[in-house]
């Protein structure tokens, strides 16, 4: 009966075709489009690695000098205020890890749904390959963790003789709020990667950089990862931005070696 | 005894006729019973006395009493002008996505075919079509002129 | 208005005690579009003249039409040319960075074009000023009446550099053009650049025309004709004109879409009142009959792997979203929540389905994931319907109907855009009022 049913619908659609094709009416003059160019790609960047113009180099010098100069008088002025901000402060971090569960909490339900829902098979394994994401990320992570490991171990070896307290919360607070200003956080990343870029900085006492480097270099050319290429490249130009960085005034030692780590998840999914 | 079982029924029928109003007025206002249309604007006639279209509720395809008796007048109509076709056009309001328009004013305009093809009217004579909500016949957005275009219209060929 | 947003401030402050290395997380940053300066484009003095074109001015032209595609991204703040300091020529040889980063910007787009034995060469080169280096650079060579289109490739190259995603500027729109009362409504087919230049009618407008798609390779359009009173689904040809009826069916046909591969076209057939789901194959012509069920199933639209595909019924009593194997079998409803779905239109990038929902009274576009779950309403507004998805899957394009007034006056129907975030919602530029749009895929590719 099917069979039957396309046969005579074949032939029927093969005798209006004829027809369609045979008739006037269906002549129009082709439309008067621009046809699809081709173009031909040639790449020039080999050419131009261009050194800065002299020029340009005085006038940053001086913009430092200035720079430079108006930072320390702001920073000698106020260090009986940030003595007294401590004690307020430390209280924080514990109110915004709780803060953090809390999310978390909240983002649960969400990620419990599609587990519930695996009425159709299809759906698991082909429509979403959801294992396949999560085993990149697993393997991201791996990679990070034994990544995390090697730059310990480096800093380790370089800095037995370092003190091992860091920056005070005011001087990490004046440090962010900098960063934080000087970010443009790229728009259109995904909302369901790891977006954690960590930068690990070598620094002048000035708090200019004298050497800057991405942590997880090797996922910038991973496939599929192109937007991680484009975060890690707005994070070290959020850094090159707010050069120098707000550094405090003493204990170059502790912070020459610093690592920032951009994390824009939270942000993304407020 | 005839006279009183007589009294007795017409007197039920009066009391039942009265508590379904009492049921009904509570959604009628005016031209509209429930949310279909029932008054006369919009409406033309393809003979003294037989209208051209009924009407259905939001995204209903069924005919309500009124569109029977109706569609009953276009089949006595139809079974006297033996050599007369007619297509039947089945319309849908603004407030339905397109393609799904065309497909429920299809559905209307079978709705119509369907009941009066039980009255003897030939299959051939009665060809259907669809225009989802490209032609209103009330440009208003508002529910009365949405209601008058949910419709069938049944229009002469020939 | 600036608008800085600082949404969480997180602080967690982690001492590694046995290295001593200090970090710092940095979990806020600012959420401004990019600031990007599009300097204008050198033109080489050697150039020659080419027909009608202007040739002084062409390396402005280019320039504003980077400049404006980037504005219309929301993603991006091309900054406003009075501020450039560097004259063209000298800055795209060897930009003064710092002098950029004057006016606040983050990146440079530099170019120069040269016309010459009727060729057109337009090259651009686009700098980090941060880090004071070149990220990208390119030549073009074409005829010079190609000059928008190399404009459009131009800024999609940069679009993928800076967001890592594909761009979407070097793409048409096909549309319904509408002119008349909204009782007799006059409907012809048009295409235009995504900018809202170029438009081109293709139907003269002497019979209803709906729902125009492309086809993946962009030269084919399928839609929905009343030629003759026969309302059916026709297949166009865009380059020669030629068209015909897609099958043979004894009625209806419509809500047409191309599959991934372009071989087939999907549609809803309707007969004695019931609507179904059928493909055909355009080469060998056979038609399959995919859904068999007594309610309406229309609107079907292909996963981009062609394995599935999305459609909405009535079989539950109101209009809901289904998905289906490509062959009609393991049919699974993903809309359960409050109002009516319709319109489902798989993402290019297949994690997404946009839809169209209608809840007390107003009209939504919507995206979710293709299980249903993650629903998120983008828009609302009196009534919007058949959202497209841009090449990308970044951004959707529909059209917006207005309310008419007691009259019937002040009825309007537009096309909008709208990013997936729910950003960004602006309205597409045409000469007429229009409906039905659909996205094509990027032209040069």
């Amino acid at each position: 009966m099917i069979r039957s049913l396309i046969y005579s619908l074949t032939f029927h659609s093969v005798m209006i075709l004829l027809t369609v094709l045979s008739l006037p009416f269906m002549l129009r003059e082709p439309v008067d489009l621009p046809p699809i160019v081709s173009v031909e790609l040639i790449q020039i960047s080999d050419k131009t690695m261009i050194p800065y113009a002299p020029k340009a180099r005085k006038i940053i010098e001086d913009q430092k000098k200035k720079e430079e100069e108006k930072r320390v008088v702001s920073e000698q002025a106020p260090p009986s205020a940030k003595a007294k901000e401590k004690p307020d402060r430390i209280p924080l971090p514990n109110k915004k890890e709780e803060e953090k569960k809390i999310i978390k909490k909240k983002q649960n339900p969400e990620e419990i749904k599609p587990q519930i829902r695996q009425s159709s098979e299809f759906e698991k394994k082909e429509v979403v390959d959801t294992n396949q994401i999560a085993a990149l990320i697993d393997k991201a992570k791996e990679i990070e963790a034994t990544e995390k490991k090697d730059s310990n171990k480096i800093t380790q070896s370089n800095k037995k003789n370092s003190f091992a307290t860091g920056l005070t919360l005011s001087e990490e607070d004046a440090l962010r709020a900098q960063i934080f200003g000087c970010w443009s956080v790229p728009l259109g990343l995904p909302y369901d990667q790891n977006l954690l870029v960590r930068v690990k900085l070598q620094l002048k006492k000035d708090g200019t950089i004298l050497k800057s480097e991405i942590l997880d270099h090797e996922r910038m050319n991973r496939p599929g990862q192109k937007f991680y290429k484009v975060l890690a490249e707005s994070a070290l130009r959020a850094v090159r931005m707010c050069q120098p960085l707000k550094v405090p005034p003493t204990g170059y030692d502790k912070w020459k070696d610093l690592q920032l780590n951009f994390n824009p998840e939270e942000m993304l999914k407020g | 005894m005839t006279l009183k079982s007589n009294l007795k029924n017409i007197l039920l029928v009066i009391f039942t006729t009265l508590l379904l109003s009492a049921c009904s007025t509570a959604k009628k206002s005016g031209v509209i019973d429930g949310d279909v249309y029932t008054g006369k604007d919009t409406v033309e006639y393809l003979a003294a006395g037989v209208p051209d279209r009924v009407f259905f509720a939001t995204n209903k395809s069924s005919l309500t009493t009124a569109s029977r008796a109706t569609l009953r007048k276009q089949a006595t109509f139809l079974r006297k002008n033996k050599n007369l076709n007619v297509v039947i056009e089945g319309h849908a309001d603004e407030r339905g996505t397109r393609e799904y328009n065309l497909a429920l004013g299809e559905r209307r305009a079978n709705a119509a075919r369907d009941y009066l093809m039980t009255y003897g009217i030939s299959g051939k004579r009665l060809s259907v079509i669809s225009y989802g909500k490209e032609k209103p016949v009330n440009a208003k957005s508002s529910p009365i002129s949405w209601s008058q275009n949910r419709r069938s219209v049944t229009v002469k060929v020939n | 208005m600036k608008k800085i947003i600082y949404i969480l401030l997180i602080n967690i402050f982690f001492v590694n005690s046995l290295s001593a290395l200090i970090e710092v997380d940095i979990t806020r940053g600012n959420l401004d579009p990019l600031p990007i300066a599009i300097s204008p484009l050198h033109v080489d003095i050697k150039s020659e003249k080419y027909k009608d074109l202007n040739v002084k001015d062409l390396g402005d032209k280019i320039s504003e039409i980077i400049e404006k595609n980037f504005r219309n991204t929301g993603l991006f703040n091309p900054l406003k040319k009075d501020a450039f300091v560097q004259k063209p020529d000298i800055a795209h040889l060897k930009p003064r960075f710092e002098d950029w980063r004057l006016i606040k910007a983050q990146a440079l787009v530099t170019g120069k074009l040269l016309i010459s034995g009727e060729k057109l060469k337009v090259e651009f080169r686009l700098w980090d000023l941060a880090a004071a280096q070149e990220m990208t650079a390119l030549a073009f060579t074409t005829t010079p009446s190609n000059w928008r289109r190399v404009a459009h490739i131009i800024s999609d190259k940069i679009y993928e550099r800076l967001t890592g995603e594909e761009g979407y500027f070097d793409t048409r729109i096909i549309y319904v053009a509408e002119s008349g009362p909204k009782t007799q409504r006059i409907k012809k087919l048009a295409i235009m650049d995504q900018d809202g230049f170029n438009t081109k009618y293709l139907t003269l407008g002497n019979e209803l025309v709906l729902t125009p798609r492309f086809n993946p390779t962009n030269q084919m359009v399928t839609y929905m004709s009343y030629f003759r009173n026969m309302p059916r689904v026709y297949l166009l040809d865009i380059e020669t004109g030629s068209q015909e009826v897609v099958g043979n069916f004894p009625g209806m046909t419509f809500a047409p879409r191309f599959s991934p591969d372009g071989k087939k076209i999907i549609m809803s057939f309707a007969k004695d009142g019931n609507s179904d789901i059928f493909t055909m194959d355009l080469e060998t012509r056979l038609v399959e009959r995919i859904t068999e069920h007594s309610s309406i199933d229309t609107s079907p639209s292909f996963s981009p792997d062609g394995k599935f595909i999305a459609f909405n019924s009535d079989r539950s009593g109101l209009q809901q979203i289904y998905v289906m194997r490509s062959d009609g079998s393991n049919v699974k409803r993903i809309t359960f929540g409050k109002g009516i779905y319709g319109t489902p239109v798989w993402s290019p990038r297949g994690d997404l389905i946009a839809f169209t929902k209608m809840h007390k009274g107003k009209f939504f576009i919507g995206v979710m994931r293709v299980d249903g779950t993650g629903e998120r309403l983008l828009t609302e507004n009196y009534y919007q319907e058949a959202p497209s998805w841009s090449p990308n899957g970044r951004v959707l394009v529909f059209y917006r109907e207005t309310k008419s007034g007691t009259k019937g006056e002040g009825f309007s129907a537009k096309l909008w855009s709208i990013d997936i975030t729910g950003y960004n919602e602006r309205r597409l530029l045409t000469k007429t009022d229009a409906s039905d749009p659909s996205w094509s895929s990027l032209l040069s590719k």
